[in-house]
Protein backbone atom coordinates (compact mmCIF):
# COMPACT_ATOMS: atom_id res chain seq x y z
CA UNK A 1 0.00 0.00 0.00
CA UNK A 2 1.61 3.09 -0.87
CA UNK A 3 2.01 6.14 0.74
CA UNK A 4 -1.07 8.03 -1.79
CA UNK A 5 -3.70 5.32 -1.15
CA UNK A 6 -2.83 5.34 2.61
CA UNK A 7 -3.66 9.21 2.78
CA UNK A 8 -7.06 8.44 1.17
CA UNK A 9 -7.61 5.89 3.90
CA UNK A 10 -7.01 8.24 6.31
CA UNK A 11 -8.72 10.80 4.80
CA UNK A 12 -11.99 8.53 4.28
CA UNK A 13 -11.72 7.43 8.43
CA UNK A 14 -11.60 11.21 9.12
CA UNK A 15 -14.31 12.39 6.89
CA UNK A 16 -16.87 9.65 8.80
CA UNK A 17 -15.51 10.49 12.61
CA UNK A 18 -16.60 13.98 11.50
CA UNK A 19 -19.84 13.31 9.73
CA UNK A 20 -21.58 10.48 11.37
CA UNK A 21 -22.79 13.22 14.02
CA UNK A 22 -23.89 15.83 11.44
CA UNK A 23 -25.93 13.15 9.47
CA UNK A 24 -27.75 12.62 12.84
CA UNK A 25 -28.07 16.32 13.13
CA UNK A 26 -29.25 16.82 9.90
CA UNK A 27 -31.85 14.58 9.92
CA UNK A 28 -33.19 16.68 13.10
CA UNK A 29 -32.89 19.76 10.88
CA UNK A 30 -34.62 18.36 8.59
CA UNK A 31 -37.38 17.64 11.09
CA UNK A 32 -37.31 21.35 12.67
CA UNK A 33 -37.64 22.13 8.67
CA UNK A 34 -40.47 20.14 8.07
CA UNK A 35 -42.50 21.26 11.25
CA UNK A 36 -41.53 24.65 10.22
CA UNK A 37 -43.01 24.06 6.67
CA UNK A 38 -46.35 22.28 8.13
CA UNK A 39 -47.09 25.21 10.38
CA UNK A 40 -46.29 27.92 7.82
CA UNK A 41 -48.69 25.82 5.47
CA UNK A 42 -51.47 26.21 8.52
CA UNK A 43 -51.11 29.85 8.44
CA UNK A 44 -51.52 30.32 5.17
CA UNK A 45 -55.23 28.52 5.28
CA UNK A 46 -55.92 30.54 8.31
CA UNK A 47 -55.00 33.66 6.91
CA UNK A 48 -56.30 33.35 3.17
CA UNK A 49 -58.85 35.70 1.79
CA UNK A 50 -61.33 33.09 3.16
CA UNK A 51 -60.06 33.02 6.96
CA UNK A 52 -63.38 34.45 7.60
CA UNK A 53 -64.77 30.80 6.91
CA UNK A 54 -65.83 28.60 10.35
CA UNK A 55 -63.94 26.27 11.49
CA UNK A 56 -65.90 23.55 10.44
CA UNK A 57 -65.10 24.77 6.41
CA UNK A 58 -61.66 24.50 7.17
CA UNK A 59 -60.93 21.92 9.45
CA UNK A 60 -60.67 19.02 6.75
CA UNK A 61 -57.43 21.15 5.46
CA UNK A 62 -55.99 21.71 8.50
CA UNK A 63 -56.26 18.06 9.54
CA UNK A 64 -54.23 16.82 6.47
CA UNK A 65 -51.71 19.19 7.21
CA UNK A 66 -51.20 18.60 10.44
CA UNK A 67 -51.62 14.83 10.46
CA UNK A 68 -48.43 14.32 8.65
CA UNK A 69 -46.52 15.51 11.80
CA UNK A 70 -49.24 15.59 14.71
CA UNK A 71 -49.89 12.16 16.20
CA UNK A 72 -53.20 13.36 17.39
CA UNK A 73 -54.54 9.76 18.47
CA UNK A 74 -51.26 10.21 20.51
CA UNK A 75 -51.45 13.31 22.40
CA UNK A 76 -54.67 12.25 23.23
CA UNK A 77 -54.32 8.66 24.59
CA UNK A 78 -51.53 10.46 26.81
CA UNK A 79 -53.62 13.14 27.80
CA UNK A 80 -56.10 10.74 29.23
CA UNK A 81 -53.74 8.36 30.63
CA UNK A 82 -55.31 5.56 32.64
CA UNK A 83 -58.97 6.72 31.85
CA UNK A 84 -58.64 5.81 28.58
CA UNK A 85 -59.46 2.50 29.85
CA UNK A 86 -62.57 3.81 31.25
CA UNK A 87 -64.17 4.03 27.58
CA UNK A 88 -65.66 1.88 25.33
CA UNK A 89 -64.59 1.84 21.75
CA UNK A 90 -67.80 4.15 20.25
CA UNK A 91 -66.73 6.30 22.98
CA UNK A 92 -62.87 6.60 22.33
CA UNK A 93 -63.92 7.36 18.47
CA UNK A 94 -66.26 10.20 19.67
CA UNK A 95 -63.40 11.34 22.05
CA UNK A 96 -60.97 11.55 20.01
CA UNK A 97 -63.04 13.47 17.30
CA UNK A 98 -64.20 16.00 19.83
CA UNK A 99 -60.73 16.72 21.80
CA UNK A 100 -58.89 16.47 18.68
CA UNK A 101 -61.65 19.70 17.11
CA UNK A 102 -61.59 21.73 20.36
CA UNK A 103 -57.57 21.43 20.54
CA UNK A 104 -57.21 22.83 17.02
CA UNK A 105 -60.34 25.11 17.15
CA UNK A 106 -58.08 26.79 20.48
CA UNK A 107 -54.98 26.38 18.86
CA UNK A 108 -55.55 28.19 15.40
CA UNK A 109 -57.90 30.60 17.20
CA UNK A 110 -54.73 32.15 18.65
CA UNK A 111 -52.57 31.96 15.32
CA UNK A 112 -55.75 33.23 13.21
CA UNK A 113 -56.36 36.45 15.36
CA UNK A 114 -55.07 39.66 13.73
CA UNK A 115 -51.97 40.10 11.29
CA UNK A 116 -50.22 36.46 10.31
CA UNK A 117 -47.80 35.87 13.14
CA UNK A 118 -44.15 35.24 11.99
CA UNK A 119 -42.68 32.00 13.38
CA UNK A 120 -39.29 31.60 14.35
CA UNK A 121 -38.00 27.96 15.31
CA UNK A 122 -34.75 26.99 17.02
CA UNK A 123 -32.35 24.01 16.99
CA UNK A 124 -33.92 20.89 17.71
CA UNK A 125 -33.06 19.72 21.84
CA UNK A 126 -32.81 15.89 22.65
CA UNK A 127 -34.95 14.94 25.33
CA UNK A 128 -34.01 10.99 25.03
CA UNK A 129 -32.44 8.93 22.16
CA UNK A 130 -35.98 8.69 20.20
CA UNK A 131 -37.26 12.09 21.70
CA UNK A 132 -36.54 15.52 20.89
CA UNK A 133 -38.08 19.39 22.00
CA UNK A 134 -38.62 21.55 19.24
CA UNK A 135 -38.95 25.06 20.34
CA UNK A 136 -40.39 28.19 18.78
CA UNK A 137 -41.74 31.78 18.66
CA UNK A 138 -44.96 33.40 17.39
CA UNK A 139 -44.80 36.85 16.40
CA UNK A 140 -48.35 38.27 17.04
CA UNK A 141 -48.94 41.57 16.38
CA UNK A 142 -48.95 42.72 20.20
CA UNK A 143 -47.25 40.05 22.29
CA UNK A 144 -44.99 36.73 21.52
CA UNK A 145 -45.95 33.30 22.46
CA UNK A 146 -43.32 30.42 23.30
CA UNK A 147 -44.69 26.84 21.49
CA UNK A 148 -42.50 23.88 21.98
CA UNK A 149 -43.24 20.84 20.50
CA UNK A 150 -41.89 17.64 21.68
CA UNK A 151 -41.55 14.93 19.18
CA UNK A 152 -40.86 11.07 19.28
CA UNK A 153 -39.33 8.61 16.56
CA UNK A 154 -42.53 6.42 16.48
CA UNK A 155 -42.02 3.18 14.20
CA UNK A 156 -43.69 3.45 10.63
CA UNK A 157 -44.48 7.22 11.15
CA UNK A 158 -41.43 8.91 12.04
CA UNK A 159 -41.06 11.77 13.57
CA UNK A 160 -44.23 12.59 15.27
CA UNK A 161 -45.14 15.32 17.77
CA UNK A 162 -46.52 13.94 20.91
CA UNK A 163 -47.03 17.09 23.06
CA UNK A 164 -47.25 20.96 22.72
CA UNK A 165 -46.11 23.27 25.36
CA UNK A 166 -47.23 26.74 25.38
CA UNK A 167 -45.42 29.18 27.66
CA UNK A 168 -43.54 25.83 28.90
CA UNK A 169 -47.08 24.03 29.99
CA UNK A 170 -47.26 20.83 28.60
CA UNK A 171 -50.97 20.94 27.32
CA UNK A 172 -50.66 17.28 27.42
CA UNK A 173 -50.46 16.78 31.36
CA UNK A 174 -52.83 19.90 31.77
CA UNK A 175 -55.61 17.98 30.10
CA UNK A 176 -54.51 14.81 32.00
CA UNK A 177 -54.90 16.98 35.39
CA UNK A 178 -58.36 17.87 33.97
CA UNK A 179 -59.49 14.54 33.04
CA UNK A 180 -58.36 12.81 35.78
CA UNK A 181 -60.32 15.80 37.90
CA UNK A 182 -63.30 14.84 35.72
CA UNK A 183 -63.15 10.80 35.80
CA UNK A 184 -63.29 11.07 40.12
CA UNK A 185 -66.58 11.64 40.12
CA UNK A 186 -68.18 11.75 36.34
CA UNK A 187 -68.32 9.27 33.73
CA UNK A 188 -67.52 8.68 30.11
CA UNK A 189 -70.83 10.01 28.58
CA UNK A 190 -70.71 13.27 30.59
CA UNK A 191 -67.40 13.71 28.96
CA UNK A 192 -68.83 13.34 26.09
CA UNK A 193 -71.76 16.07 26.78
CA UNK A 194 -69.07 18.47 28.15
CA UNK A 195 -67.14 18.19 25.03
CA UNK A 196 -70.10 18.63 23.02
CA UNK A 197 -70.90 21.45 25.29
CA UNK A 198 -67.54 23.14 25.05
CA UNK A 199 -66.98 22.98 20.75
CA UNK A 200 -70.45 24.59 21.05
CA UNK A 201 -69.77 27.70 23.02
CA UNK A 202 -66.34 27.71 21.49
CA UNK B 1 8.72 3.07 8.65
CA UNK B 2 6.65 5.82 7.07
CA UNK B 3 3.59 3.30 6.54
CA UNK B 4 3.47 2.35 10.38
CA UNK B 5 3.32 5.83 11.33
CA UNK B 6 0.38 6.98 9.33
CA UNK B 7 -1.11 3.65 10.31
CA UNK B 8 -0.57 4.88 13.84
CA UNK B 9 -2.14 7.99 13.45
CA UNK B 10 -4.97 6.31 11.40
CA UNK B 11 -5.56 3.45 14.46
CA UNK B 12 -5.37 6.55 16.72
CA UNK B 13 -7.71 9.14 15.12
CA UNK B 14 -10.59 5.83 14.91
CA UNK B 15 -9.74 5.33 18.60
CA UNK B 16 -10.15 9.15 19.18
CA UNK B 17 -13.02 9.21 16.92
CA UNK B 18 -14.93 6.52 18.53
CA UNK B 19 -14.79 8.28 21.77
CA UNK B 20 -15.29 11.11 20.54
CA UNK B 21 -18.63 9.16 19.20
CA UNK B 22 -19.31 7.93 22.35
CA UNK B 23 -18.72 10.87 24.71
CA UNK B 24 -21.52 13.11 22.32
CA UNK B 25 -23.51 10.05 22.44
CA UNK B 26 -26.11 11.43 24.45
CA UNK B 27 -26.62 14.79 22.76
CA UNK B 28 -27.65 13.02 19.72
CA UNK B 29 -30.86 11.18 19.43
CA UNK B 30 -30.47 7.14 17.73
CA UNK B 31 -32.03 7.12 14.17
CA UNK B 32 -32.53 3.47 14.90
CA UNK B 33 -34.23 4.12 18.29
CA UNK B 34 -37.48 4.08 16.86
CA UNK B 35 -40.40 3.86 19.62
CA UNK B 36 -43.41 1.04 19.58
CA UNK B 37 -46.77 2.67 19.87
CA UNK B 38 -46.86 0.78 23.27
CA UNK B 39 -43.49 2.93 24.42
CA UNK B 40 -45.36 5.98 24.03
CA UNK B 41 -48.01 4.90 26.73
CA UNK B 42 -46.18 3.40 29.64
CA UNK B 43 -47.97 0.56 31.72
CA UNK B 44 -51.19 1.67 32.71
CA UNK B 45 -50.82 5.20 32.36
CA UNK B 46 -50.06 6.51 35.56
CA UNK B 47 -47.35 7.46 34.60
CA UNK B 48 -46.00 11.07 35.71
CA UNK B 49 -46.24 12.94 32.66
CA UNK B 50 -43.01 14.90 31.77
CA UNK B 51 -43.72 18.79 32.83
CA UNK B 52 -45.89 16.96 35.38
CA UNK B 53 -46.36 19.40 38.63
CA UNK B 54 -47.82 18.72 41.98
CA UNK B 55 -49.39 21.47 44.20
CA UNK B 56 -51.61 20.69 47.23
CA UNK B 57 -54.89 21.89 47.41
CA UNK B 58 -56.75 21.71 50.35
CA UNK B 59 -59.00 24.28 50.32
CA UNK B 60 -60.39 23.86 46.89
CA UNK B 61 -64.46 24.46 47.59
CA UNK B 62 -63.34 28.21 48.91
CA UNK B 63 -60.82 28.46 45.79
CA UNK B 64 -63.52 26.84 43.58
CA UNK B 65 -65.58 29.89 44.74
CA UNK B 66 -62.91 32.70 44.62
CA UNK B 67 -61.94 31.30 41.04
CA UNK B 68 -65.72 31.67 39.40
CA UNK B 69 -65.96 35.36 41.27
CA UNK B 70 -62.74 36.01 38.98
CA UNK B 71 -64.05 35.11 36.29
CA UNK B 72 -67.18 36.65 36.57
CA UNK B 73 -65.29 39.49 37.33
CA UNK B 74 -62.70 39.23 34.44
CA UNK B 75 -64.80 38.70 32.08
CA UNK B 76 -68.08 41.27 33.34
CA UNK B 77 -65.51 44.02 34.46
CA UNK B 78 -62.19 43.65 33.32
CA UNK B 79 -62.18 42.25 29.67
CA UNK B 80 -64.47 45.49 28.59
CA UNK B 81 -62.86 47.92 30.27
CA UNK B 82 -59.34 46.03 28.93
CA UNK B 83 -60.88 46.47 25.57
CA UNK B 84 -61.21 50.07 25.73
CA UNK B 85 -57.86 50.39 27.12
CA UNK B 86 -56.10 49.15 24.22
CA UNK B 87 -58.17 51.08 22.19
CA UNK B 88 -57.21 54.30 23.79
CA UNK B 89 -53.43 53.70 24.88
CA UNK B 90 -51.32 52.65 21.85
CA UNK B 91 -49.31 49.68 21.71
CA UNK B 92 -46.02 52.01 22.34
CA UNK B 93 -47.32 53.88 25.21
CA UNK B 94 -48.96 50.41 27.09
CA UNK B 95 -45.11 49.05 26.26
CA UNK B 96 -43.37 52.52 27.93
CA UNK B 97 -45.55 51.99 30.95
CA UNK B 98 -44.88 47.94 31.21
CA UNK B 99 -41.21 48.78 31.21
CA UNK B 100 -41.61 51.47 33.69
CA UNK B 101 -42.97 49.48 36.11
CA UNK B 102 -40.69 46.50 35.02
CA UNK B 103 -37.78 48.35 36.07
CA UNK B 104 -39.03 49.39 39.63
CA UNK B 105 -39.43 45.60 40.40
CA UNK B 106 -35.51 45.09 40.15
CA UNK B 107 -34.97 45.04 43.77
CA UNK B 108 -36.87 41.96 43.97
CA UNK B 109 -35.58 40.34 41.00
CA UNK B 110 -32.13 40.94 43.03
CA UNK B 111 -32.95 39.71 45.84
CA UNK B 112 -34.34 36.43 43.99
CA UNK B 113 -31.38 35.95 42.47
CA UNK B 114 -28.94 37.22 45.18
CA UNK B 115 -31.00 34.86 47.56
CA UNK B 116 -30.36 31.68 45.34
CA UNK B 117 -26.19 32.73 45.38
CA UNK B 118 -26.83 33.46 41.34
CA UNK B 119 -24.59 36.45 41.74
CA UNK B 120 -23.88 36.58 37.41
CA UNK B 121 -27.95 36.83 37.46
CA UNK B 122 -27.72 39.73 39.74
CA UNK B 123 -25.31 41.32 37.90
CA UNK B 124 -27.04 40.82 34.95
CA UNK B 125 -30.37 42.40 36.69
CA UNK B 126 -28.14 45.20 37.93
CA UNK B 127 -26.57 46.40 34.51
CA UNK B 128 -30.16 45.78 33.25
CA UNK B 129 -31.46 48.25 35.56
CA UNK B 130 -28.84 50.87 35.16
CA UNK B 131 -28.83 50.72 31.78
CA UNK B 132 -32.73 50.99 31.44
CA UNK B 133 -32.74 53.60 34.20
CA UNK B 134 -30.47 56.22 32.54
CA UNK B 135 -30.24 55.33 28.79
CA UNK B 136 -33.76 54.18 29.09
CA UNK B 137 -35.25 57.39 30.69
CA UNK B 138 -36.15 56.54 33.71
CA UNK B 139 -37.45 52.54 32.69
CA UNK B 140 -40.27 53.81 29.78
CA UNK B 141 -37.79 52.69 27.38
CA UNK B 142 -35.74 49.21 27.57
CA UNK B 143 -32.56 50.45 26.27
CA UNK B 144 -31.06 46.74 27.35
CA UNK B 145 -33.01 44.98 25.58
CA UNK B 146 -29.96 44.95 22.78
CA UNK B 147 -28.05 43.60 24.81
CA UNK B 148 -28.47 40.04 25.50
CA UNK B 149 -26.56 39.62 28.26
CA UNK B 150 -28.13 41.46 30.26
CA UNK B 151 -30.99 39.69 29.94
CA UNK B 152 -31.54 37.05 32.94
CA UNK B 153 -34.38 34.67 33.44
CA UNK B 154 -36.46 36.60 36.03
CA UNK B 155 -36.18 35.71 39.65
CA UNK B 156 -38.42 36.25 42.31
CA UNK B 157 -38.26 35.50 46.32
CA UNK B 158 -40.83 33.15 45.97
CA UNK B 159 -38.49 31.12 43.20
CA UNK B 160 -35.40 31.43 46.06
CA UNK B 161 -38.05 29.40 48.18
CA UNK B 162 -38.64 26.85 45.41
CA UNK B 163 -35.00 26.73 44.65
CA UNK B 164 -33.95 26.02 48.53
CA UNK B 165 -36.21 23.17 48.34
CA UNK B 166 -38.97 24.53 49.79
CA UNK B 167 -42.47 23.07 48.06
CA UNK B 168 -45.60 25.21 47.83
CA UNK B 169 -47.12 24.17 50.86
CA UNK B 170 -50.33 24.42 49.50
CA UNK B 171 -52.57 26.68 46.49
CA UNK B 172 -55.15 29.42 46.70
CA UNK B 173 -56.73 31.85 44.88
CA UNK B 174 -56.67 35.65 45.85
CA UNK B 175 -59.62 37.66 44.86
CA UNK B 176 -58.63 39.34 41.77
CA UNK B 177 -55.25 38.47 41.52
CA UNK B 178 -55.92 34.74 40.67
CA UNK B 179 -53.27 31.58 41.37
CA UNK B 180 -50.89 31.83 43.93
CA UNK B 181 -49.47 29.45 47.06
CA UNK B 182 -48.25 29.91 50.67
CA UNK B 183 -44.70 29.81 49.55
CA UNK B 184 -45.33 32.09 46.43
CA UNK B 185 -47.57 34.26 48.42
CA UNK B 186 -44.78 34.84 51.31
CA UNK B 187 -42.45 35.20 48.44
CA UNK B 188 -44.62 37.99 47.23
CA UNK B 189 -44.74 39.83 50.75
CA UNK B 190 -41.05 39.42 51.16
CA UNK B 191 -41.03 41.37 47.48
CA UNK B 192 -42.91 44.17 49.10
CA UNK B 193 -40.35 44.85 51.59
CA UNK B 194 -37.56 45.60 49.08
CA UNK B 195 -39.69 47.25 45.98
CA UNK B 196 -40.36 51.31 45.75
CA UNK B 197 -43.89 51.55 45.75
CA UNK B 198 -45.11 48.63 48.14
CA UNK B 199 -45.52 49.28 51.72
CA UNK B 200 -43.40 48.82 53.94
CA UNK B 201 -40.60 50.06 52.57
CA UNK B 202 -42.35 52.72 50.11
CA UNK B 203 -40.26 55.60 48.54
CA UNK B 204 -43.78 57.32 47.67
CA UNK B 205 -44.46 59.47 50.75
CA UNK B 206 -48.22 59.98 49.57
CA UNK B 207 -50.86 57.03 50.09
CA UNK B 208 -53.16 58.42 47.11
CA UNK B 209 -49.91 58.69 44.91
CA UNK B 210 -49.21 54.98 45.83
CA UNK B 211 -52.76 54.23 45.03
CA UNK B 212 -52.66 55.65 41.56
CA UNK B 213 -49.27 54.24 40.90
CA UNK B 214 -50.45 50.77 42.09
CA UNK B 215 -53.85 51.21 40.17
CA UNK B 216 -51.82 52.35 36.86
CA UNK B 217 -49.59 48.96 37.24
CA UNK B 218 -52.57 46.94 37.42
CA UNK B 219 -54.33 48.53 34.58
CA UNK B 220 -51.82 48.16 32.28
CA UNK B 221 -51.08 44.43 32.97
CA UNK B 222 -54.37 43.76 32.47
CA UNK B 223 -54.64 42.93 28.76
CA UNK B 224 -51.46 40.42 28.78
CA UNK B 225 -53.32 38.67 32.18
CA UNK B 226 -56.80 39.03 30.35
CA UNK B 227 -55.11 37.00 27.14
CA UNK B 228 -53.48 34.38 29.44
CA UNK B 229 -56.34 33.54 30.95
CA UNK B 230 -58.22 33.15 27.83
CA UNK B 231 -55.67 31.18 26.27
CA UNK B 232 -55.39 29.15 29.05
CA UNK B 233 -59.88 28.53 29.80
CA UNK B 234 -60.57 28.26 26.15
CA UNK B 235 -59.75 25.15 25.40
CA UNK B 236 -60.40 23.93 28.64
CA UNK B 237 -62.54 21.53 30.19
CA UNK B 238 -62.41 21.81 33.13
CA UNK B 239 -60.93 25.70 34.18
CA UNK B 240 -60.37 25.80 37.67
CA UNK B 241 -58.02 22.33 36.93
CA UNK B 242 -56.37 23.80 34.02
CA UNK B 243 -55.04 27.07 35.84
CA UNK B 244 -54.20 25.59 38.93
CA UNK B 245 -51.91 22.95 37.34
CA UNK B 246 -50.55 25.75 34.57
CA UNK B 247 -49.43 27.45 37.54
CA UNK B 248 -48.15 24.74 38.76
CA UNK B 249 -46.10 23.84 36.03
CA UNK B 250 -45.05 27.48 35.20
CA UNK B 251 -43.79 27.85 38.97
CA UNK B 252 -41.75 24.49 38.54
CA UNK B 253 -40.39 25.82 35.03
CA UNK B 254 -39.01 28.98 36.57
CA UNK B 255 -37.44 27.33 40.14
CA UNK B 256 -36.07 24.76 37.93
CA UNK B 257 -34.31 27.39 35.49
Amino acid sequence: MNSFSLRSLFAILLLTVALLPNLRSNDLVNTKDALESTLNRLLDILHANHSTAPFSVKKDRIIGILDQQFSFDVIIQRSLGRNWSKLNDSQKNQVYTLITDLILQSYTQELQDGPRPELIFYKPKVITSSKIEIESIVLLAESKINISYRLANIKDRGWQVYDILVEGISMVSNYRKQFDEHFLKKSASDLIDLLKAKLQGA
Amino acid sequence: MKILILSGISFAIIAIGADFSKARAKDFVDLDDLLEMDELFDGDGTEVEEGSAAIADPLKVLNQTIFEFNDAAYKNIFQPFTRQYVRFIPKEGRKGIGNFFNNLEYPARLTGSLLQFRFGRASRETGNFFINTTAGMAGFMNAAQEFEALQPPKEDIGQAFGAWGFKHGFYFVLPFLGPTSLRDFVGRIGGNYVEPISEPSTQVDSSTDRLILTAVETVNDLPDIIDIYNSITRSALDPYTAVRDSYAQLRALQVAE
